[in-house]
């Protein structure tokens, strides 16, 4: 507390009352527990948990308080829920079948759970446009199932106005991506690609509608953009998750000096994404493992992956707002929270503040 | 009518003759894909003159099998539909590398699948368990692979000294720092081609450096899985290895990558095995090269 008053009396010296506001806030936020601070957040999170022997999508508080089951849908397993930027809709993943007869399919509902409709069959990862008017996803490559992550050939956009799919003008060149979304400004979408197009495994800067593909050189997979289009976030290796700066406007973007670097000894961590003031991350963790096949509607594979069981793989949130290395095992209150403490297989969080469509 | 009858009782006599007493000959799958029939036989596993893991030499007796003449390529993957994870996937006759355990597994299955045979791998149990009577495709043992390898010799290398190694494999020395189409040095004295280089090849077994002082004397199968760092048994040498290493009787045990989404050794490949009976055996021959 020393510590916050003394950055109080420093800032009255030479603030202005703006400045002074923001440094009073910063310094609160430095201070403040991390679940005082999201149980008063308007903000919500979407994420996929194994429940009852099936795959469900879940929304909770931004605190992790009051989770609701939205889909309730014992024959089909849905999973990587995306919210549109404007908060109304979320579109994600639908396993029916088992093994490699299993059909992935995108689906769509409205952020309650009403209004669920199917959009294309053998798909994944979907992603949307920034105006969340256009669902993006990743055709699989062969009709046949697996588990791979990056079994994907191209890219293609689906116009929820007209229904019209549409491939992405440099269709041919995009092989085995994933875990694409799209830059804020609309120029970009980012993506993890494996074992294609040249690379043996990278995160690509690629032009959402021309053919500039930029390897923006750091390792890892699974990026996200925040909402203010300033910075990225990425899984840097099992256990660290990493934010740096990014100018998303700039003709030639490049990862600056890594800011932020999360990182956890025993467990694995993976999915990161950004709060919509772009200042906190949510993201999975939990132990390796490959999966349970004893559970129904599961698959065989590297647990982060999406259809893989993760026994005991729960959700966090972190402060992103201060530079410097954030080491699980050992952070503040202030720095760090348990979302869900069940251990039922909860992965891929997204936040968002819920919104309902105009006239509803 | 007589006289055809009388031929084709001699053809399938002189045929299961051939199979059971002469030696390897090479059969093409239903599939299309070339193998090469093993008489099955008895031979002096491990070395006492390489690592402490190869020792003591043991007699291994094994059952006929077939194992394929050259390493699974990239087109043969993607016959089955599987997504190939290598580094250098342009030439579709180069052999597919970074492929974990489970993959390999995975592939023998798909290619059971393809030509209608019995799956070896229990896809619904943790370690994807392996029915040996089935006649499906499989990853072969380490006794099958080291069998195969030393082509009834005694030596490190079936064709003699390392000097030769060059003209049978592409490793450390020659090959470039990347695999290469296979089939394009010279095979063992079995007809199998790249045993020795190109891409190592995962086997079955649960890699334990002492196995051999336990090991059973007639088709083993690996040590029982001990928990969860366990390694499997990768054997012949890739393009990176040392003369040593591809010797046909080094042992290495590598983690199978099954939780790990980039496991990214571009060394490691495969090439399968199957069970046969007589009566497929004949099947398989009357297909056309």
């Amino acid at each position: 507390m020393n510590a916050f008053l003394q950055l109080l009396n420093r800032a009255k010296h030479f603030a202005s009352p703006i400045l002074l506001c923001l440094v009073t806030a910063a310094a609160v936020s430095a201070q403040t527990p991390l679940r005082e601070r999201l149980k008063a957040s308007p903000f919500k999170i979407a994420y996929e948990s194994y429940f009852n022997d099936n795959w469900e999508i879940f929304v909770m508080n931004a605190d992790g308080s009051a989770p609701v089951n939205l889909t309730h849908t014992p024959n089909e397993q849905e999973h990587y829920p995306q919210v549109s930027p404007d908060g109304t809709k979320i579109c994600f993943s639908v396993d029916q079948g088992e093994g490699r007869d299993a059909v992935r399919s995108l689906y769509v509902m409205d952020v309650d759970g009403r209004n669920r409709r199917k959009l294309v069959d053998h798909a994944r990862e979907p992603f949307w446009s920034p105006d969340s008017k256009v669902i993006g996803y990743l055709p699989q490559e062969y009709p046949k199932f697996s588990v791979t992550d990056y079994y994907t050939d191209g890219m293609s956009f689906y116009d929820l106005t007209t229904g019209k799919i549409t491939p992405h003008p440099n269709n041919a060149k995009l092989h085995h991506l994933y875990n694409p979304y799209y830059a804020p400004n609309g120029k970009w979408i980012v993506s993890t690609v494996h074992a294609g197009m040249g690379f043996s495994h990278a995160i690509l800067l690629i032009e959402a509608h021309g053919d500039k593909i930029i390897n923006l050189q750091i390792p890892g997979c699974r990026p996200s953009l925040s909402p203010d289009g300033k910075q990225i976030a990425w899984g840097a290796g099992d256990h660290e998750i990493a934010a740096a700066p990014i100018n998303l406007d700039a003709e030639t973007p490049v990862v600056g000096k890594w800011r932020v670097r999360i990182k956890d000894k025993e467990l694995e961590i993976y999915h990161v994404r950004w709060s919509p003031d772009s200042r906190l991350l949510t993201f999975s963790r939990g132990p390796a493992s490959k999966g349970d096949v004893s559970k129904p509607g599961t698959f065989s594979g590297p647990c982060e992956m999406v259809g893989v069981y993760a026994a005991g793989w729960n959700l966090c949130a972190v402060s992103a707002e201060h530079d410097g290395e954030v080491d699980l095992d050992t952070a503040t209150a202030a720095e760090f929270m348990m979302l869900t403490t069940n251990g039922s297989s909860n992965k891929q969080p997204v936040w968002f503040v819920p919104r309902r469509k105009a006239g509803e | 009518m007589r006289w055809i009858l009388l031929f084709m009782l001699v053809a399938s006599i002189a045929c299961e003759k051939r199979a059971s007493d002469t030696g390897p000959f090479e059969i093409v799958t239903r599939s299309g894909v070339e193998m090469v029939y093993l008489p099955g036989g008895e031979f002096p596993m491990g070395s006492d003159q390489g690592e402490p893991d190869e020792k003591p030499v043991h007699k291994v007796k094994l059952s006929a099998f077939l194992m394929d003449k050259y390493e699974v390529t990239h087109e043969m993957f993607a016959k089955v539909q599987l997504p190939d994870p290598s580094h250098w996937p342009d030439n579709p006759k180069n052999p597919v590398e970074r492929v974990r355990w489970r993959d390999a597994k995975q592939y023998c299955n798909e290619r059971s699948l393809l030509e209608g045979l019995k799956l070896c791998y229990n896809e619904k149990t943790a370690d994807w368990d392996c029915d040996y009577t089935a006649n499906g495709y499989r990853l072969p043992t380490e006794a099958e692979w080291e069998y195969a390898a030393r082509a009834g010799s005694d030596g490190p290398y079936d064709f003699g000294g390392p000097e030769k190694l060059r003209q049978y494999a592409w490793f450390g020395e020659n090959a470039d720092q990347k695999t290469h189409p296979v089939g394009q040095k010279k095979p063992n004295g079995w007809g199998i081609y790249d045993l020795y280089g190109n891409v190592s090849e995962w086997c079955e077994d649960v890699y334990d450096p002492a196995y051999y002082q336990t090991s059973p004397a007639a088709d083993p199968h690996g040590p029982p899985n001990s928990g969860k760092d366990v390694k499997r048994v990768m054997r012949g040498g890739n393009w990176k290895s040392s003369v040593g290493q591809c010797r046909a009787t080094a042992r290495r045990g590598e983690r199978t990558g099954d939780s790990d989404a980039c496991f990214s050794t571009d060394y490691t490949g495969l090439r399968c095995v199957r069970r046969v009976t007589m009566e497929e055996l004949q099947q398989l021959q009357t297909k056309p090269k």
